[in-house]
């Protein structure tokens, strides 16, 4: 086993991983930028050196930065988190030319299954189905068009290179495809580097399920059941659970095998996701094979919370040679988890990102609920980074109690000093579509507004006597508090 | 009658007879954030006459919400432009957020360059 590793990431996946160096008697290193030198991940490493300024792309994307960390630190391996390097080949082939094991993926299944192209074809020899698409040769504006025309409106046009939802597009109609195409090339190029375009069509009310899987180096691959992830805002998921209400006992059978084949099929190795788009529910659903996360995913915790596994040890122990912890066998779910996404964000603004500092930050403590932070009271939210702060995950015998516990502990997870989207994830909890598990991927699109009516309420009259006290000015009574209060304006909530 | 009593470190009871909630609180007078049963409101002090805040809105709409890239600039010098439409494109935080128009009108000057880095609060666009 390691005795060194070094966590190639910031915020909460960097604590993440750091807690389990220290169940497993590893000592953790922790990487920062300038505006993360007092953050908790640097804080809570055994170790921790600056590798750069604050723009990612001279600190925590930084190949250079990060292997020479890795080198004067003596690591033995390196632990990438998501994002950042994490699905980066280059990076893989470099971490394995300094003599550092890359805990992921090798950097062939980083290239075979991290473009789009050469993922659909990996699914093809699996032989599992796929929403007609293409790459279109020339990647010209009428070229694109006539493979949007060709698969029929409305269609989807996406980087090739990509996740996250970044530059993904919906295109109802022909007028409105030049808009699209020029803006999805552009985000591509800013994100990945490469324009490259991908048009599909469209599955109108589809559901977002995907399958964890896991192999070893010893021919091993699992599957550890699925994830529901329709809760998404443009393309980036909000709310994440499982069981998903869709699925039926065959119909987990046949997804599950079908994410194993792709896995066998990419030669894969380490922790992975196979997402799929599910149209429709139970034994007659189709599903359809949509992409390859080759990294552990931010929503791994509800896995973790139903079958009982810890995902992060296993890639360590997997990426050390061991063989998988587990057969497919003794794998199974129990209960039901949700995880919710708390981000620095405005949703009376249109989910404005927000940066700030944190004046006020006090994580709820209840049976069941598990909070994956990587942010502390007294800290500063930067402009830098993903507005991601928190991830708080529910567990509980049943859907519906998981629900409540998740609502019961948001309202009492106070974040104070910027707007986070709290108000938000309790509205979508108890909002009767998601309550009766009616959601498909467009749920926050077309409830979206009726989800933030209700955020803008003034603020009560208990608040304002709050803020009263805050200040040290005596309050006594209700009637006390309203006259002083009158000259003042301009509050939301 | 609900009465107020600090507990320290930015916790507070609210009790009205038998009732007992707890609230936290942080923030100076310009701007005091109150947490209370799951909401969040910020309570700011005034800011002026109406005709200085409608300028302002106007100064807001067409200036970065926060530190920002300039990634395009969809108008030139001299374009009628409607409400509603994209001026600017600015990324941050992973994301595009489009500067539009908050109100028919003429360009007259584009204040920034692709790539700039821009902060909050400085228009990006002057409108005739």
């Amino acid at each position: 086993m390691f005795q060194r590793i070094l966590i190639a990431n910031r915020g909460e996946i960097a604590v993440r991983v750091i807690r389990a160096c220290r169940e497993m008697g590893i000592e953790s290193a922790a990487v920062y930028s300038d505006a993360d030198a007092r953050a908790p991940h640097v804080l809570q490493a055994d170790h921790a050196v600056r590798i750069g300024p604050a723009a990612a792309t001279e600190s925590y994307l930084s190949i250079e930065a990060i292997l020479r960390a890795a080198r004067d630190l003596r690591v033995e391996a390196v632990h990438p988190g998501y994002g950042f390097l994490s699905e980066n080949a280059d990076f893989a082939r470099a971490c394995e030319r300094t003599g550092v094991v890359f805990i992921g993926p090798t950097a062939e299944a980083l290239d075979r299954m991290g473009s789009k192209i050469s993922a659909r074809r990996v699914a093809e020899q699996a032989a599992v189905p796929m929403v007609p698409g293409a790459t279109p040769d020339d990647q010209s504006d009428g070229s694109v068009a006539a493979a949007a025309r060709r698969l029929g409106f409305p269609v989807l046009v996406k980087p090739s290179e990509g996740g996250g939802g970044i530059g993904m597009k919906v295109v109802r109609d022909e007028r409105s495809l030049p808009a699209a195409v020029a803006q999805a090339r552009r985000e591509a190029m800013g994100a990945f580097g490469d324009g490259t375009l991908y048009v599909e069509r469209l599955i109108e009310r589809p559901r977002h399920v995907e399958i964890q899987i896991f192999a070893d180096d010893h021919g091993r691959v699992v599957h550890l059941f699925e994830r529901e992830c329709s809760v998404q805002r443009r393309h980036q998921k909000v709310i994440e659970e499982t069981p998903s209400v869709a699925l039926t006992p065959a119909l987990r059978e046949r997804m599950g095998a079908a994410a194993v084949a792709v896995a066998r099929a990419a030669a894969y190795r380490n922790a992975g996701t196979v997402e799929f788009l599910l149209d429709g529910v139970g034994d007659e659903a189709r599903f359809y094979f949509l992409e390859m996360n080759t990294r552990l995913q931010v929503e791994h915790p509800v896995t973790e919370q139903v079958t009982g596994v810890d995902l992060v040890m296993a890639q360590i122990a997997v990426a050390a040679g061991a063989p998988l912890p587990w057969e497919q066998h003794q794998l199974s779910q129990r209960g039901h988890a949700i995880e919710v996404r708390i981000y620095a964000e405005d949703p009376a603004r249109d989910h404005l990102p927000q940066a700030g500092p944190l004046l006020l930050y006090r994580e709820p403590s209840m049976p069941g609920i598990r909070v994956d932070s990587g942010v502390a009271e007294g800290g500063e939210v930067s402009v830098h980074y993903d507005p991601m702060l928190a991830k708080l995950i529910a567990t509980a015998e049943t859907r519906d109690a998981a629900r409540r516990r998740a609502v019961a502990a948001l309202e009492r997870y106070p974040i104070l000093g910027l707007r986070t989207n709290v108000p938000f994830l309790v509205a979508i909890l108890t909002h009767p579509r998601f309550v009766a598990g009616d959601v498909d991927t467009r749920f926050l699109d077309t409830e979206g507004d009726a989800l933030r009516a209700d955020l803008d309420a003034n603020p009560p009259a208990e608040a304002m006597l709050v803020a009263q006290a805050l200040d040290g000015s005596p309050v006594a009574s209700r009637s006390n508090a309203i006259d002083p209060w009158s000259s003042l304006r301009g509050w939301r909530g | 009658v609900a009465e107020i009593h600090p507990l320290g470190n930015g916790v507070f009871r609210i009790a009205d007879g038998t009732r007992s909630r707890i609230a936290y609180a942080a923030g100076r007078s310009d701007a005091r954030w109150v947490f209370l049963e799951g909401r969040v409101y910020v309570i700011e002090a005034a800011q002026g006459s109406g005709s200085r805040a409608k300028r302002t809105h106007e100064h807001t709409a067409l200036a970065a919400p926060m530190p920002a890239t300039v990634v395009a600039i969809e108008v030139e010098t001299g374009r009628a432009v409607s409400r509603g439409d994209v001026l600017i494109v600015l990324e941050a935080m992973k994301m595009e957020l489009p500067i539009k128009a908050p109100r028919d009108g003429v360009v007259r000057a584009i204040a920034c360059r692709p790539g700039e880095l821009v902060q909050p609060g400085v228009p990006l666009v002057e409108l005739e």
